[in-house]
């Protein structure tokens, strides 16, 4: 105890040493005090020069030298670095984009993908406004910090969410009112924007004027559709010969024909492709349907408890991946892998040209890892829903329900019932879903325990 | 500048040479920097810069073009069919089967202690045949057959694929069928079909689009089950048998073909297979040429696929 | 010289006081004023928030007076000796410190039925809706036909809280996450949402209107866009609009026109009844 008093004496001595050499009178002094002139100064500078210094600094270091450069697309490096493109390549690919679509400031699109321009105008560019009383600008303000500018699901905030923003460049949308393999319509996009996805960060945005959720959902869409042009682009290097040298012919007839117009077909397609629901029963006795869709619920055809669990808390399956993080997993085992076995080779007897290759390989697979590392998002895995909780992604209408069992959910391991599991079934198994967060030991009642958090 | 009329406490200090706010002064320069400093240098790889000029000639371009093709050089056609067979051999040596972990639904998967291996890399003992090596035909200009209308079956039992790597047809009807008594899901990768199928049930699944190389086709309930499935359009495709042999019949004859051959685990990029046999040109993407007279039967023989070839 | 600075300074620090005096008369004829309220207890609060105005607004005119003068009259131009060292007076301290202190006794008796109105006397009601803050929304919950929250018939919304007028609202007030503060500025009401407490909340809406629901307490990244829209409305129009979401909520059709909702939903009966067991 001595010591450490002595110890903090000599602290504060050594202090007051200090602060005396600069004129700094402790404890009540003054860290600036008047020189010969009776001007005020520090001792080194008046203190003028040190405050306008020290603000200067401040504001460069928060604003930055220079003006901020205009908004770009980024390439799908993942996708690029898998297909082994070369950088003339990823230009080509670029530059094609650039012609097909624009840019996030001037958007355009191939007539074929049937997109309304007008539409592209008011949510594309810098938040502004070139009509009183309209803004311009919505995707920015309101969807590039989670979904990024170039629609890739890695915008600045997404490193933070889980589940992470949707990628939209696969053009695969989960939750939709279409067969699995279908692209979403525009109701779809626009319910999603209305009513949020409960239970992930994607907020509701009901509160937009319904021009503007309109404005939103087309650019959502042409964000996709250049997405899987761009993806199209870089897997149909894969397919060339070698007379084409490496670079993708830039006509008509490839470009748009067997290009974009099977990607823009597929989302005219969809608007009439919705899932036929057949009615519920309108006298439907609802305890028995309960009854039999706890059956189906732990049975053998539609083997809901293999993946949500015993007890439907979403425990059966815990380590699989929905197909946007599974590319990014695989992409990292197919990087280990190459490693590994670039290792195991040995330059000492190859020859000049297996060495080059070696090298190259090299160099692709140290690319591809900064690739991983700097342009993808951490795979995480995905869990079933827990169904105890009432809170469904897709809507908690039993509409909704009955779609995501009969068509599955696009891009999740969750499969469809469809064709196996006959649509009364469905119905039984969607009203049994809905009576699970009620359901507390087979018993139910206004006098029984509740949702699990109100008995709290 | 530095007077003071105070006595130092401490006498063993020498005194500073300068006051404190200069400390201060630097003391914030080097928070700047230390705070500026790592939004320098960019975390992600930049792809480059599209050309923008390059990019609005070609817009004119396409919007000029009335949709009607430039002549390029046709491909020149011959008249008449022929018959491709050979057979895969591997050079090295296979190792044993891994097994695999089977966690869920053992009573029926592992039913008796019985084990599920690893059918990545299927050798035949006495022949040395490499199975499941894909071989396709890319770019036909004709086609013989029309597609085949009886379904094609892709089973599964004991929780596993019967087949652990099967081609068929785009527009072919694909039985898929589930003989266990448990229920299953088939996950077709890259086609957006991902079913169940309730116990003894099956489901009919027609392929829209062929498929550049196989993809993966799994069940999500049962992590381990892993089978490989390609969809062509001209249906030139085969997969070799156990022995390692395979025969691809009515290909369009009297003029040049390309090739891809492919196998799980391959060293080649995404599973590419390029042997040493300059006769047939083989390439860095795993494809060879050939050309084949009318009613011919080429047989290519054997062709080894030495050790290193293949991973693990 | 020396005269100019002072003269500077001393006007510098009076215009604090006239630019701030200046700023509360101008500000509402340019809407710059306390939001429109609609609330029955509002009047007693913005009455509490004018005396409380009054009150400091003339004894800071007052000092800034004082202050204004001495710098103008005592600057370094007139007096050129040393400054004199005043013990201070302690009568003047004694002063200057009871009155304070009674004044804001006053006001904390003053206040204290007002705040007894708003947070202490609780309606014996149940709730009418339930509002769970999350990030960055606010998750709604109607307690549906059989008036009991927690049960299937229950209505789900997300920031769209509708609201009848004239009557009595508790509101159970819960957060899914973090701290949020439910905030309806029309209403004048304003209560932090905490994580793990239902705390109960109620107001009479007088008059109808759209207003806003906004965050006051800094929860995230979205705090800034935290908003819903509450809308009060006459009991039968909120009945009407409460019917029509629940049948767009036990939708089974994709949607068609809303009769045909609502008299399907009518006609399937609920998803349990009372007191039965499963």
């Amino acid at each position: 105890m001595k010591m450490l008093v002595r110890t903090l004496d000599m602290e504060y001595e050594t202090v007051s040493a200090f602060a005396a050499q600069a004129g700094f009178k402790t404890p009540s002094g003054d860290l600036i005090r008047r020189d010969t002139r009776g001007h005020l100064s520090s001792g080194l500078f008046p203190v003028w020069v040190l405050g306008g210094v020290a603000v200067v600094l401040l504001l460069l270091t928060t604003t930055g030298c220079g003006k901020t450069a205009a908004a770009s697309y980024r390439l799908n490096m993942v996708e690029s670095a898998k297909q082994r493109l070369k950088p003339e390549q990823e230009q080509q690919v670029a530059t094609i984009l650039a012609a097909l679509f624009g840019t996030p400031d001037e958007p355009i699109a191939p007539s074929e993908c049937g997109l309304d321009a007008a539409k592209l105008h008011l949510a594309a560019g810098p938040v502004r406004s070139d009509i009183v009383g309209r803004k311009n600008g919505l995707y920015r303000e309101h969807c590039a910090h989670c979904h990024g500018v170039t629609g890739d699901g890695m915008g600045p905030t997404a490193a933070f969410l889980n589940p992470y923003p949707r990628d939209y460049r696969p053009g695969v949308f989960k939750f939709k009112s279409t067969e699995r393999a279908d692209k979403p319509t525009h109701a779809d996009l626009v319910m999603v924007l209305r009513n949020g996805l409960a239970g992930s960060s994607m907020p509701s945005f009901a509160l937009l004027s319904d021009a503007k959720i309109d404005a939103l959902s087309e650019y959502v869409k042409y964000l996709s559709i250049r997405g899987e042009v761009e993806l199209a682009l870089m897997r149909a290097f894969f397919e060339l010969d070698d007379e084409d040298q490496g670079r993708l012919p830039e006509d008509r007839e490839f470009l748009i024909e067997e290009i974009v117009l099977p990607v823009a077909e597929a989302w005219q397609a969809a608007e009439d492709a919705l899932i036929d629901v057949p009615e519920m029963a309108a006298d439907i006795d609802m305890a028995a349907s309960i009854a039999k869709g706890k059956e189906l619920f732990y049975g053998n055809k539609a083997n809901c408890v293999k993946c949500h669990g015993v007890t439907g808390l979403g425990d059966g399956q815990v380590n699989d991946y929905d197909d946007w993080n599974k590319v990014v997993l695989q992409a990292q085992k197919t990087v280990q892998g190459g490693i590994e076995q670039a290792g195991e080779a040995s330059t000492w007897d190859m020859d000049a040209d297996e060495a080059v290759e070696h090298r190259a390989e090299l160099a692709w697979l140290d690319r591809f890892q900064k690739v991983l590392e700097g342009n993808a998002l951490p795979p995480r895995t995905i869990r079933p829903r827990n169904l105890r909780q009432g809170i469904y992604r897709g809507g908690m209408r039993p509409l909704d329900l009955y779609y995501r069992i009969h068509a599955g959910i696009n891009g999740a391991p969750m499969p469809a019932a469809k064709g196996t599991v006959p649509p009364e079934d469905i119905w039984h198994i969607v009203n049994y879903i809905r009576s699970l967060p009620y359901d507390f030991n087979g018993t139910l009642g206004v006098d029984k325990p509740m949702v699990a958090r109100d008995r709290l | 500048m530095m007077t003071t009329s105070r006595s130092t406490v401490g006498g063993c200090h020498s005194g500073l040479k300068r006051p404190i706010a200069a400390h201060c002064l630097i003391f914030v320069i080097c928070l700047a920097v230390g705070v500026a400093a790592p939004g320098c240098g960019a975390g992600s790889v930049a792809g480059p810069a599209p050309d923008f000029e390059a990019a609005l000639v070609l817009r004119e371009k396409l919007a000029s073009a009335t949709g009607a093709t430039e002549a390029g050089e046709e491909k020149p056609q011959g008249t008449g069919w022929a018959t491709l067979k050979g057979r895969f051999i591997f050079a090295g040596a296979p190792g044993d089967a891994k097994p695999l972990i089977v966690d869920k639904d053992t009573e029926v998967c592992s039913k008796g202690g019985m084990k599920l291996y690893d059918r990545s890399l299927m050798v035949d003992v006495s022949t040395k045949g490499l199975a499941n090596v894909v071989l396709f035909l890319r770019n036909s200009s004709r086609v013989k057959e029309p597609v085949p209308t009886d379904a094609l079956v892709f089973d599964q039992k004991s929780c596993e694929f019967l087949t652990p790597v099967f081609a068929a047809r785009v527009g072919q009807p694909i039985d898929v069928k589930n003989s266990d008594p448990i229920g299953h899901n088939t996950n077709i990768s890259g086609t957006s079909f991902n079913q169940l199928i309730p116990a003894g049930e099956s489901t009919v699944f027609t392929a829209g689009r062929e498929t550049g190389l196989p993809v993966t086709v799994t069940c999500n309930i049962h992590p381990w089950m892993k089978a490989y499935a390609v969809f062509r359009e001209d249906g030139y495709v085969a997969v070799s048998a156990p022995d390692g042999s395979f025969t691809i019949p009515n290909l369009p004859a009297g003029e040049p073909l390309e090739f891809q051959v492919w196998h799980e685990r391959s060293t080649g990029r995404s599973g590419a297979i390029s042997l040493d046999q300059p006769e047939l040109k083989w390439n860095a993407k795993g494809r060879f040429k050939i050309q084949l007279e009318e009613d011919e039967v080429r047989d290519l023989g054997t062709l080894e696929v030495p050790a290193d070839a293949i991973s693990g | 010289m020396k005269r100019f600075a002072a003269v500077f300074w001393s006007l510098l620090f009076l215009s604090v006081p006239v630019l701030g005096v200046a700023t509360f008369i101008v500000g509402p004829a340019y809407d710059i004023w306390l939001p429109r309220d609609v609330s029955e207890h509002g009047a007693a609060v913005d009455g509490l928030f004018y005396f409380i105005l009054v009150l400091t607004g003339v004894v800071f005119i007052a000092t800034e007076m004082v202050l204004f003068w001495f710098i103008w009259k005592y600057d370094e131009s007139k007096s050129n000796g040393p400054g004199r060292y005043v013990h201070g007076s302690h009568t003047l301290e004694v002063v200057w410190t009871i009155i304070p202190a009674a004044v804001l006794l006053f006001l904390a008796i003053y206040q204290m039925n007002t705040w007894a109105d708003v947070k202490m006397r609780r309606p014996n009601m149940s709730p009418t809706v339930e509002v769970v803050g999350r990030q960055f929304e606010w998750r709604l919950r109607y307690p549906g036909r059989d008036g009991m929250l927690g049960t299937p018939d229950d209505l789900h919304l997300v920031n769209d809280l509708h609201l009848p007028i004239d009557e009595d609202i508790l509101i159970q007030l819960k957060s899914m996450d973090v701290l949020h503060s439910f905030f309806l500025p029309n209403v004048r009401i304003k209560q932090d949402a905490v994580p793990g407490m239902k705390i109960p909340v109620w107001f009479k809406a007088r008059e109808e209107g759209v207003f806003d629901i906004v965050c006051a307490e800094l929860c995230g990244w979205g705090h800034y866009k935290m908003k819903g829209r509450v809308t009060f409305e006459p009991r039968e129009a909120f009945d009407r609009w409460l019917e029509r979401k629940y049948a767009e909520q036990e939708a089974t059709q994709p949607t068609g026109s809303e009769a045909t909702m609502t008299s399907r939903a009518a006609a399937r009966p609920a998803l349990f009844a009372r007191n039965e067991p499963l």
